[in-house]
């Protein structure tokens, strides 16, 4: 309301229109320049490919295949997404089918993956004994293999058992949950043994003294104190599984089975180019994870520097 | 007797907190060595081994082959240095990886210093610019080879011949060189806010009087940043440099999604990828990883013994 009156009135009269282009000259000066210049060239380089994404996925395929390219689709045409998800569509992908497979892998995934931890994470936050050391380093070990490397190994032993057991290792979903708890536990753990030391122990200790077991502490103080770092490591887990792509491209062989990044990966490498479906199945799988992160930003940006994501 | 006997009851204590220590850490400490440590030491046992698609199901009698595994690594034309056309993996391993990381770190002080001024929206700026690094890399690598379509329909085509600054279309992803400069451009974009998060708890935990002090003798900004600024970071650019160097090294996905490591782009990882999975032929595969993982071990070693010990 202020804001129109003055403006009003600089309308109004022009030796005062004059002060405040003075007074906006004079509150530019070259560090604030070069600030809102390089802020500005951030947040364009970062946001574009996302618009580029987004807007992509909603052009029709005479839009995609254009001499020029389309800078804002003529309409919301939904013509990828039908391709992806209606089954009357003559090119049906399936995608339903693919988000399926990567929440029946990312899920499990990271439930197993934040008890394991956090059993093992108290145990090394709280608990004095022998070969903690040995298992602390050796958790470290996780940064440092390539899972290049790992992958090798893991292929043909699973090969192995599988052919003593009588089950295959491609296309089978466990197989490919138990790869991802190597790949989520350590840092599931180190994250959570991180938190758990920030809890007074003296709470833990009255537990104790009122006549509660290790375990009956654990469960009724410990845990309940502990929900926003469960939940972030829950989630971290979760999206390092649901973004994972070398093992599922390795371990998954047929097209039903796949999760969403090997079903993007083999639409875009077919043989008749569909970017905007494309755009389409990775806006699909984007954006859960985008906004699980806003949501959940203050508790989860602290996962980020404690090594959260490895990679 | 007193004593002796408080003494074995915290032995007892002890011990029974020991046990539900193991018993606590068992299912990760068996996840860990048996999908980490075990397979790690695997597959040096198979780097010397010859191991294919064939007798992969009988891999435990597959036949010692000594160090052949790793010569034919060395000779392949896909791994050594030709000639300054043709670098091979391994140089260009290393060199996509100290540039990349470097160009991280900078552009990460650089986004760091940015959001450490206070100023109308930096919370969702800042959340802004962690979208890169928590995007799923399938969608970005792909939406960055949409934007570089070397098509006159390229968006980047479009824009730069618009603006008059190429003639003809470029295929950016598919000529040496400028592939291997592009795909270093994405690893900076995609993982600066990793750099940018550490750097910038670190810059906000620096004591406001060490700048007070400097004005008051009469120091500039640039004095300031050299001095104050960069030597409080000191520890912290260091420890990013080294996990990104380690973590990019090994990085598989990137160059994979954005070229395929095609056009002097193949790095050790995909070219292990490349014999493992493309070949089939898993020893020269496994040979190559551990050649990639004796590089980083052998630049692990000299770094913390110059660095760290010229640092301490």
């Amino acid at each position: 309301m202020r804001e129109n009156v003055r403006i009003g009135r600089n309308t109004s009269s022009s030796s005062e229109r004059l002060n405040l282009i003075e007074r906006l000259a004079r509150s530019i000066t070259w560090p604030r320049f070069i600030f809102a210049v390089t802020l500005t060239f951030f947040i364009c380089s970062i946001l574009f490919p996302f618009y580029w994404m987004v807007s992509s996925s909603f052009k029709s395929y005479a839009e995609i295949g254009g001499r020029h390219p389309v800078y804002v689709p003529g309409a919301l045409r939904l013509d990828a997404y039908r391709e992806l998800f209606d089954p009357n569509d003559p090119n049906f992908q399936n995608f339903g089918r693919n988000i399926l497979n990567s929440v029946k892998v990312a899920v499990p995934t990271a439930v197993i993956a934040v008890i394991l931890s956090t059993l093992g994470a108290y145990a090394v936050a709280r608990l004095r004994f022998r070969g903690k050391g040995v298992l602390v380093n050796g958790i470290l070990l996780v940064y440092l293999f390539p899972a290049v490397l790992l992958i090798i190994p893991l292929f043909a032993v699973f090969s192995q058992i599988g052919l003593k057991l009588g089950f295959s290792v491609q296309d089978n979903i466990p197989v490919l949950i138990i790869t991802y708890l190597a790949q989520t536990i350590p840092v599931a753990l180190y994250m959570l043994a991180n938190y758990f030391r920030t809890i007074p122990a003296e709470i833990e200790q009255a537990g104790l003294i009122d006549g509660c077991s290790r375990m009956g502490v654990i469960w009724r103080i410990t845990l309940p104190l502990s929900v926003p770092a469960l939940v972030s490591v829950a989630i971290y887990t979760f999206m390092i599984a649901w973004n994972e792509f070398l093992y599922a491209l390795v371990f998954l062989n047929s097209r039903s089975m796949f999760t969403m990044p090997i079903k993007i990966n083999t639409i875009f490498n077919s043989p008749s180019p569909q970017p905007h479906v494309v755009m389409a199945a990775s806006t699909v799988m984007t954006v859960p994870v985008v906004i699980l992160f806003l949501a959940l930003e203050r508790f989860l940006e602290k996962g980020l520097t404690a090594g959260g994501v490895k990679g | 007797m007193k004593r002796g006997q408080s003494l074995s009851r915290w032995n007892s204590l002890q011990a029974r907190e020991s046990r539900l220590a193991w018993l606590l850490t068992s299912p990760t400490a068996l996840i860990v060595f048996g999908l980490i440590i075990f397979p790690a030491i695997f597959s040096i046992w198979i780097s010397f081994h010859d191991v294919t698609l064939r007798n992969l199901n009988d891999v435990f009698h597959a036949p010692f082959v000594g160090w052949k595994n790793y010569v034919r690594v060395v000779n392949d034309f896909a791994f050594k240095f030709q000639n300054f056309r043709q670098w091979g993996a391994a140089v260009t391993s290393v060199v996509y990886s100290f540039a990349s990381t470097f160009l991280t770190v900078l552009i990460g002080l650089v986004a760091a210093l940015l959001l450490n001024k206070p100023f109308r929206g930096r919370g969702a700026t800042r959340a802004i610019f962690l979208f890169p690094y928590v995007a799923p890399i399938v969608s970005v690598a792909f939406v960055w080879r949409w934007i570089l379509d070397p098509r006159p329909s390229g968006v980047l085509n479009d824009v730069l011949m618009r603006l008059g600054l190429i003639g003809a279309p470029k295929a950016y992803l598919a000529t040496r060189g400028l592939a291997l400069l592009i795909v270093i451009v994405f690893e900076a974009w995609r993982y600066f806010p990793f750099a940018m998060l550490m750097i910038l708890a670190r810059l906000q935990a620096i004591d406001k009087t060490l700048y007070e002090a400097a004005s008051v003798d009469g120091a500039g900004g640039w004095h300031k940043f050299r001095f104050i600024t960069l030597s409080e970071l000191r520890y912290v650019l260091g420890a990013v440099f080294l996990l990104r160097l380690i973590w990019t090294f090994n990085k598989f996905d990137d160059i994979f999604l954005l070229t395929g490591g095609g056009f002097g782009t193949n790095v050790l990882p995909v070219l292990t990828y490349q014999f493992s999975f493309g070949a089939y032929n898993f020893g020269k595969g496994a040979a190559n990883a551990m050649i990639l993982l004796t590089i980083l071990l052998v630049f692990l070693l000299v770094y913390v013994r110059t660095v760290m010990r010229s640092t301490d």
